[in-house]
């Protein structure tokens, strides 16, 4: 083999490994005993495997309430994150208005405003409204965040399609609504399917705001009971680990879903969080 | 359409410019400039300028430098390039706080839940366990990594698309002219990437000075303060000891970088958009 080739099997197998091996360890903890993790018993495999430590979490924690409540804010925030974003993403690819170009920058600084420079205040607003420990204030921070990035995304896929067929489309007598419901959405349907997986993926990750609007124990998301988990009863580390592998297998699966569609999306600028 | 465009576009603007508005509602508190000159002779809030720009600083260089690697490495891989590419990519999509609480278990002092100490000890090159996370350089380097970890996917893929885009032809006729490896490396490609190093750089920056899970997870700051950040102790002055008007004037110290920073990478991304 050429020195080059050898040299990039090496690379790859280094960064495999760099990836890998935190995920082992964490998924290897999982379906260990207490003793295996206490002792540092059989470090590389789990012996015996057991399952104990899923059925433990799901039975005797308040884990299946905090994904459940995760479920529910990363499927609304999907949905209202959706229907906005197409709407607007439309209107800057699509509808000539003044001001347009503008903003087209405006909703990308929106994205670029880290949520660590708004959660005080949105944390009074919120509790004007008396959203707050209720998944409600999720609902209305979480767009925040998913609207300005799932727009920037769609502009991008709406300007990339011909506008031709819109065109033909109202020529033949279709309304605007029927040419961007039966025409345009359609086409676009690959990119506004990556875009509420990526919407989906940050609610489901996403936790500043889920450990500051929610105290309620029975109220919070995965996340922040995770942390709970942490800081808490110590002598579970087989339990959380358990809850670590459930929390991130979903979002592995989506990803696997639209890998290619996202490494495209990525140059947008993905990096938050 | 027209009217949905026209009516909904303008409201959800309003909605967006209410959150923003709240912030700039702020400087009520902030004019009064007690929080900013009491943090100006705080201790605690220079160690925590010092510390976000430490963490930022070299997460940022590590996800640059690695970034390229796994990006070369990539390139040249004749096979399954978008299985590697996904698999590398993992990282980036996990969850920061589990994967803050993963690097956690990974440092810990104790041999069956830390990683490093458990094969360390197994293998025979430590006697006794290290408290890794327990020093003030420990737990920042121990942040550092977490955050790279996550990070440098992101770098990588990036700069893949990007060397991608450089046209083979002049690397070929960088060869014909006798430049070696590296100075194709060094001529070529570097420049070639310089657009989206900026971008990335840039973005990340962004982010990572205004990070709050992994250090929040990791170390809440600790050891003292050793690892504490712009967001971790604003939400500890402002959610710990109530004193909101200094949590809030402490997320507004970071603001001048953002003013710096933002359209800088907004010219960027939308010159992109537009070519």
């Amino acid at each position: 083999m050429k020195p080059w080739k050898v040299a990039t099997v090496i690379g790859l197998a280094a960064f495999g490994l760099i990836v890998l091996v935190p995920f082992w360890w964490i998924a290897s903890m999982s379906f260990k005993t207490y003793e295996q993790i206490q002792f540092a018993q059989s470090i590389y495999v789990p012996r015996p495997f057991i399952w104990d430590n899923y059925t433990g979490l799901w039975l005797e924690t308040r884990f299946p309430l905090w994904l459940r409540n995760s479920v529910i804010t990363a499927v609304v925030v999907t949905a209202i994150t959706t229907v906005i974003s197409c709407l607007s993403g439309y209107a800057v690819a699509r509808l000539r208005f003044p001001g347009r170009e503008s903003v087209a920058s405006l909703i990308l600084i929106l994205y670029l405003v880290p949520p660590a420079l708004l959660f005080i205040p949105l944390y009074r607003v919120l509790a004007e409204l008396g959203a707050t420990n209720s998944l409600w204030s999720l609902f209305l921070s979480y767009p925040t965040f998913t609207v300005p990035f799932c727009t920037w995304l769609l502009i991008g896929f709406f300007k990339a399609l011909p506008i031709e067929l819109e065109e033909a489309a109202m020529v033949d007598g279709a309304t605007r609504t029927q040419a961007l419901v039966r025409v345009l959405l359609p086409l676009a349907a690959p990119g506004i399917v990556a875009s509420a997986i990526f919407a989906f993926t940050l609610s489901w990750n996403e936790f500043l705001y889920a450990l500051i609007f929610i105290q309620d124990e029975k109220t919070i998301t995965v996340p922040v009971g995770l942390n709970l988990l942490i800081y808490g009863d110590v002598f579970h580390w087989g339990q959380l680990m358990a809850a670590s592998v459930i929390t991130t297998v979903p979002v592995v699966a989506l990803y696997m879903f639209i890998h290619r569609w996202m490494v495209e999306g990525l140059a947008a600028g993905g990096v938050k969080g | 359409m027209l009217v949905v465009g026209l009516i909904g576009y303008p409201f959800y603007r309003a909605v967006w410019l209410s959150f923003t508005d709240k912030l700039v509602g702020y400087p009520e508190r902030w004019v009064g400039l007690r929080n900013y000159i009491y943090l100006a002779n705080d201790d605690t809030f220079r160690a925590v300028v010092r510390n976000s720009l430490v963490f930022t600083v070299a997460s940022v260089a590590l996800k640059i430098g690695t970034g390229l690697l796994m990006a070369l490495v990539l390139h040249n891989t004749w096979r399954w390039r978008n299985f590697f590419r996904g698999l590398l990519l993992l990282p980036w999509i996990t969850s920061t706080v589990i994967i803050a609480l993963t690097w956690r278990w990974m440092f810990d002092a104790f041999p069956g839940r830390g990683f490093f100490n458990s094969v360390l000890l197994d293998a025979g090159l430590l006697s006794r366990p290290i408290a890794f996370m327990a020093t003030p350089e420990g737990a920042m380097a121990a942040v550092v990594i977490a955050n790279w970890w996550r990070g440098f996917p992101f770098f990588g893929v990036s700069y893949l698309a990007g060397m991608q885009s450089i046209p083979g032809e002049l690397y070929e006729a960088a060869s014909v002219d006798g430049a070696g490896a590296a100075r194709r490396f060094w001529h070529i490609t570097l420049p070639g990437l310089k657009h989206v190093i900026i971008v990335t750089t840039l973005l990340t920056f962004i982010f990572t000075i205004n990070d709050f899970n992994i250090v929040y997870v990791m170390t809440r700051g600790g050891p003292g303060t050793a690892t504490q950040v712009f967001a971790t102790y604003s939400y500890e002055v402002a959610f710990n000891a109530l004193r909101w008007g200094r949590g809030v004037t402490i997320s507004i110290f970071v603001v001048p970088v953002l003013i710096a920073l933002i359209p800088l990478v907004s010219r960027y991304l939308l010159r992109e958009r537009a070519a």
